[in-house]
């Protein structure tokens, strides 16, 4: 009887003041936000080190095609009055666009590493992220465009084409086209880790509220 | 009564989101449209590029096709691949409108729309840049610029890349789209 009377007092008020879910409300905190469990929280933690971990193998990745490609030059040992023997990276516009876009790519990289660290030390701000998938996807434009130019124009040189005159150089060349190969494998590489990264992204903020 | 005022501000916001949700998803499904029409309409325009010449000798060939160019073969077959997984993923995108809240299959949808637009803009851009060298030509590695023998093939080859450039802004806005959606609560 006593503990019946005392429900009864304790009720009136509450039913007062937040109407038919005041019962609820005395259980759970229906307002307040939901407590993270710790396996999301550790599943995206791991993710986030993981798109850092990638980023700094994009990083590696691009900066080493930029430096083939740059660096990619042969002069060959004989000469005579009219045909030039040199190949340089800066004979091809392509080439020059593909060193210029790589290098940009490398750059974002460095400079989204901070906001990377911020996702592994805040594994549930979903800011950051989002911008992250965002610059993501347009440096992945960019790398895939210089890559996809910069392959034709090595398919080309080292084939040809007959039906358009175009002789292929790498028969003379053949240094120079081996390291302007190795670049464009090389950035291609990076497109695949773009590719993951943008994964990686996505299905955090799947995960996240 | 603040704490009634309260609930249902909260019931009211939480209604709101899924309609924004929705807006991105029905626009997501405008902008794929959008981009079959211009994946489509490069691969035909750079699939029916022919040019005969009205001379002839017997060293030299004076006919152009697409298929002289293995860049273009593989620019044409990327943009019909593209263009196919566009129509595919009408359904999923008509899904996310149905139902806003769906975040696997919008991760499912961003990974796919970040794949398909790595392809379209490498042959898109290896078509690109053959088209330059065709048009400038290149003195180092003397080849000769095609483009002033070969004029209506060039400006049909030149006038074909437009419609996957479009389309591959498109499957960035669509990207953007998704993540966005992907981010607001619940």
């Amino acid at each position: 009887m006593k503990t019946g009377e005392s429900t009864a007092i304790d009720i009136a008020p509450e039913t007062n003041n937040s109407g038919p879910i005041g019962k609820k409300k005395s259980t759970t905190p229906l307002l307040a936000a939901p407590v993270p469990d710790r396996g999301t929280h550790r599943m995206k933690r791991g993710l986030a080190i993981f798109d850092f971990v990638l980023r700094i193998g994009v990083l590696a990745s691009a900066l080493a095609a930029a430096a083939a490609m740059g660096t990619s030059e042969q002069t060959l040992p004989f000469f005579t009055q009219f045909f030039q023997f040199e190949a340089s990276y800066d004979d091809l516009p392509t080439f020059q666009f593909f060193v210029v876009a790589m290098a940009v790519v490398a750059g974002y990289v460095v400079l989204s590493i901070p906001f990377s660290i911020v996702c592994i030390i805040r594994p549930h701000a979903a800011g950051p992220r989002v911008l992250l998938l965002i610059l993501d996807s347009v440096a992945l434009t960019l790398n895939t465009a210089a890559a996809g130019a910069a392959a034709a124009v090595v398919s080309l040189a080292h084939s040809g084409n007959s039906s358009t005159n175009w002789l292929a150089i790498c028969n003379q060349f053949g240094d120079f086209c081996q390291q302007a190969s190795g670049a464009v494998v090389g950035s291609f590489a990076a497109v695949l880790l773009f590719l993951l990264l943008i994964l990686f992204s996505a299905l955090s903020l799947k995960n996240s509220h | 009564m603040k704490a009634v005022t309260g609930e249902s501000s909260e019931l009211k916001s939480s209604k709101l989101k899924p309609g924004v949700n929705r807006g991105l998803s029905i626009f997501d499904f405008i902008l794929r449209l959008a981009a079959i029409v211009g994946a489509l309409g490069s691969a035909i325009a750079m699939g029916t590029t022919t040019q005969t010449l009205p001379f002839a000798t017997q060293f030299i060939q004076f006919r152009a096709e697409y298929n002289d160019l293995p860049m273009f073969t593989f620019f044409v077959v990327a943009c019909a691949i593209v263009s196919g997984y566009l129509v595919l993923s009408l359904p999923l995108s008509i899904f996310h409108i149905l139902r806003s809240r769906a975040r696997a299959t919008r991760v499912v949808l961003v990974f796919l729309d970040a794949g398909m637009m790595a392809l379209l803009t490498s042959g898109a851009s290896a078509a690109a840049a053959i088209v330059y060298l065709a048009h400038k030509g290149n003195g180092k590695t003397n080849w000769l610029a095609i483009c002033q023998q070969f004029n209506s093939f060039c400006e049909r080859t030149s006038g074909s890349l437009i419609g996957s450039f479009v389309a591959i802004v498109l499957l960035m806005i669509m990207i953007f789209l998704s993540g966005a959606a992907l981010s607001r609560r619940r």
